[in-house]
């Protein structure tokens, strides 16, 4: 990125890496020297490193060994703790640390009263200060992989993260030596992940982000116009998620061991921090293989435990709460106003994401066109476990030459002074009596924005009009025996298929849902003379930040264009930046 | 496109209608080509000037 002053300001070079920072498990990442996002393991060989800190006897234990301290030292180790930072007491759910330690307040802050040094009385240690050590354990592992120093990060946070949580956030990197240059959106970063392969081709497309995460679930949808992305809507759950999935496993087996013991190793503290520490591996076992077993020593009573469940059952069991999932989806796309068929892509991340029926249900929801981006729906998709920190090592790198001020300059008035079209602007066609409306700039594409295209000429050639309207889809519902009619009322004859969205929908039993563009008001109208036979036009539109459009037809391969300006609308609702 | 029939304006362009209006929404600040749009909207640069350095 060459920035024009782009000289570093501190005298002390910026070494950034990616860091997503979950509630369950915190990933760290960097842009590897191939150019590639890579996600980096810590000592112990994990990529997806457990958000969970355990103390004993004054020695601090992270990731994995600390997160296996639940079952014999649950009230010294601290976990979940993510989304409590930067809130009051009241306002969280402590629901996620039953098995842990408690949170409890502290002034105005939340904390944990652990053992944490070798003296038998707790220290009240507030979640700031957890958050801190945890960043400090992940700057080691970053550190002693890379050879150097890392004092950087952007990291992710999701999008309903209040400025309180960010700056929160924001200070206990800092206190752990780490400077975090930006925060970017869970949702954006997963998909920047996908977009900026090598082999990825930058397009204007409508992308579902489905991060299933272990304690919570957010659902996005993306509008992605020339490589920018701008939220249209979201959805949160925050009792859905992995753990979901673990109970359902949990109650089986519990089950199981109540039909052969007549005790409830549930009501057991140890014997269920037991169950869910096993149940859950078997639950992931269960997104590889068709079969998963379980086997966990003295559960409760001195019992030894040990069973199998495959996956079809588990599917069976989990019916209700895959429904959940697919409904979070399904309800956010309504939320932006949009219908499946508009979505071009869903991403999914998160760790959830690997059980292979909620993609398998998900693909029956959108269209055949729609991509899924799941282990189990495409081969070559990227682990959705390391999305949001492969996107954050993308844009470290992008932003790990620039000041600060640099960096909150462009950050901060940019973004919230972008104007999107409200409708799409396309050219008009004429075949027969019909006419036909092809998109060039879409709905929703930030402004300024300019994008070209070429048309074919009626086969004679001649003299060709280009006629530039804005244009709205709607979703024509057919019935498949009685004739073909349009259900919604108050449509025009206008309608017509042709539109590059229309791929062949699956011949179904059921109606068919197809979009159809719309032509909604002209614009202009340009004339290209005397058109060869089989040429093409091509036609350029550039639409300014004040909605003034610049536009360019020409022959390809010719040499006369006609160009013109249409000015911006007088009755502007907001003042242009 | 489509044949004119008895059609002329100056130019051959003609101006029939504006946008309607846009609606405001919050770009995310993430990736190349948003940094290289803040880039031209400090600099009040326009595609083709940025293209040109």
């Amino acid at each position: 990125m060459s920035e024009p002053n782009g000289v570093p300001a501190e005298a002390g070079e910026r070494f950034a890496i990616g860091i997503s920072f979950g509630n369950s498990t915190s990933s760290i990442s960097r842009i590897n020297p191939d150019g590639k996002a890579e996600v980096i393991t810590n000592e112990e060989g994990d990529r997806q490193i457990p958000t969970f800190l355990s103390y004993i006897d004054g020695e601090e234990y992270h990731g994995t060994q600390a997160k296996a301290q639940l079952v014999r030292n649950p009230n010294n180790t601290v976990a979940y703790f993510r989304d409590y930072l930067g809130k009051s007491f009241k306002s969280i759910d402590p629901t996620p640390c039953h098995q842990s330690a408690h949170p409890q307040q502290s002034d105005s802050t939340v904390a944990f009263s652990i053992r944490d040094t070798e003296s038998e009385t707790p220290n009240t240690v507030t979640v700031s200060e957890i958050t801190t050590r945890h960043f400090r354990r992940l700057k080691r592992s970053a550190t002693e992989y890379l050879g150097k120093e890392v004092n950087a990060a952007v990291v992710t946070v999701p999008t309903d993260f209040q400025d309180a949580q960010r700056e929160a956030l924001v200070a206990s990197a800092k206190a752990a030596g780490i400077e975090v240059i930006q925060l970017i959106h869970e949702p954006v970063a997963a998909a920047l992940a996908y977009d900026a392969r090598p082999e990825a081709v930058v397009t204007d497309k409508l992308v579902v982000v489905a991060d299933l995460g272990n304690t919570r679930s957010d659902v996005a949808v993306l509008a992605c116009r020339g490589g920018m992305y701008t939220i249209l809507a979201t959805a949160h759950d925050y009792e859905l998620g992995g753990s979901s999935l673990d109970q359902i496993i949990i109650d089986h087996f519990a089950k199981e061991f109540i039909k052969k013991h007549k005790t409830d190793p549930r009501e057991n503290a140890r014997g269920l921090a037991k169950l869910k520490l096993e149940g859950e591996a078997t639950r992931k076992a269960l997104s590889l293989g068709t079969n998963a077993s379980l086997s966990i020593e003295s559960l409760t009573d001195g019992i030894d435990f040990g069973s199998t469940v495959n996956r079809t059952r588990f599917e069976l069991l989990s019916g209700k709460v895959f429904a959940q999932f697919t409904g979070l989806i399904d309800g956010v796309v309504k939320k932006a106003g949009l219908d499946v068929l508009d979505i071009d892509e869903v991403i999914f991340s998160g760790g959830t994401s690997h059980t292979p029926k909620i993609a398998n249900l998900t693909r029956n929801m959108f269209p055949e066109k729609t991509k899924i981006l799941a282990p189990a729906t495409t081969a070559g998709s990227i682990n959705p476990s390391e999305l949001a920190a492969r996107g954050a090592a993308i844009q470290a790198s992008l932003v790990q030459e620039f000041d600060k001020e640099d960096i909150e300059q462009s950050i901060h008035p940019m973004v919230t002074a972008t104007p999107h079209l409200r409708n799409a602007i396309g050219v008009q066609f004429v075949s027969g009596d019909n006419l036909d409306f092809k998109p060039l700039l879409h709905a929703e594409t930030a402004l300024p924005a300019r994008r070209i295209a070429q048309y074919s000429a009626p086969k004679d050639g001649g003299d060709v009009i280009v006629r530039v309207c804005e244009g709205t889809r709607e979703i024509k519902v057919t019935k498949p025996e009685p004739k073909p009619k349009e259900e919604k009322p108050g449509k025009t004859d206008e309608d017509l298929d042709g539109s590059d969205f229309d791929s062949d929908e699956a011949e179904e039993e059921e109606e068919i849902r197809e979009i159809v563009w719309k032509t909604e008001k002209p614009i202009a109208e340009l004339a290209v003379k005397g058109i060869k036979a089989g040429g093409k036009a091509e036609v350029m539109i550039h639409v300014n930040a004040d909605l003034g459009l610049q536009i360019t037809v020409r022959e390809v391969g010719g040499q006369n264009a006609v160009r013109g300006a249409v000015e911006a609308p007088k009755t502007v609702e907001n003042g242009s930046a | 496109p489509s044949l004119p029939e008895g059609w002329s304006a100056e130019k051959d362009f003609k101006a029939v209608g504006t946008l309607s209006s846009a609606s405001q929404r919050n770009l995310e600040p993430v990736g190349p080509h948003f940094l290289a749009h803040a880039r031209r909207k400090r600099h009040h640069r326009t595609f083709s000037e940025d293209e040109r350095i």
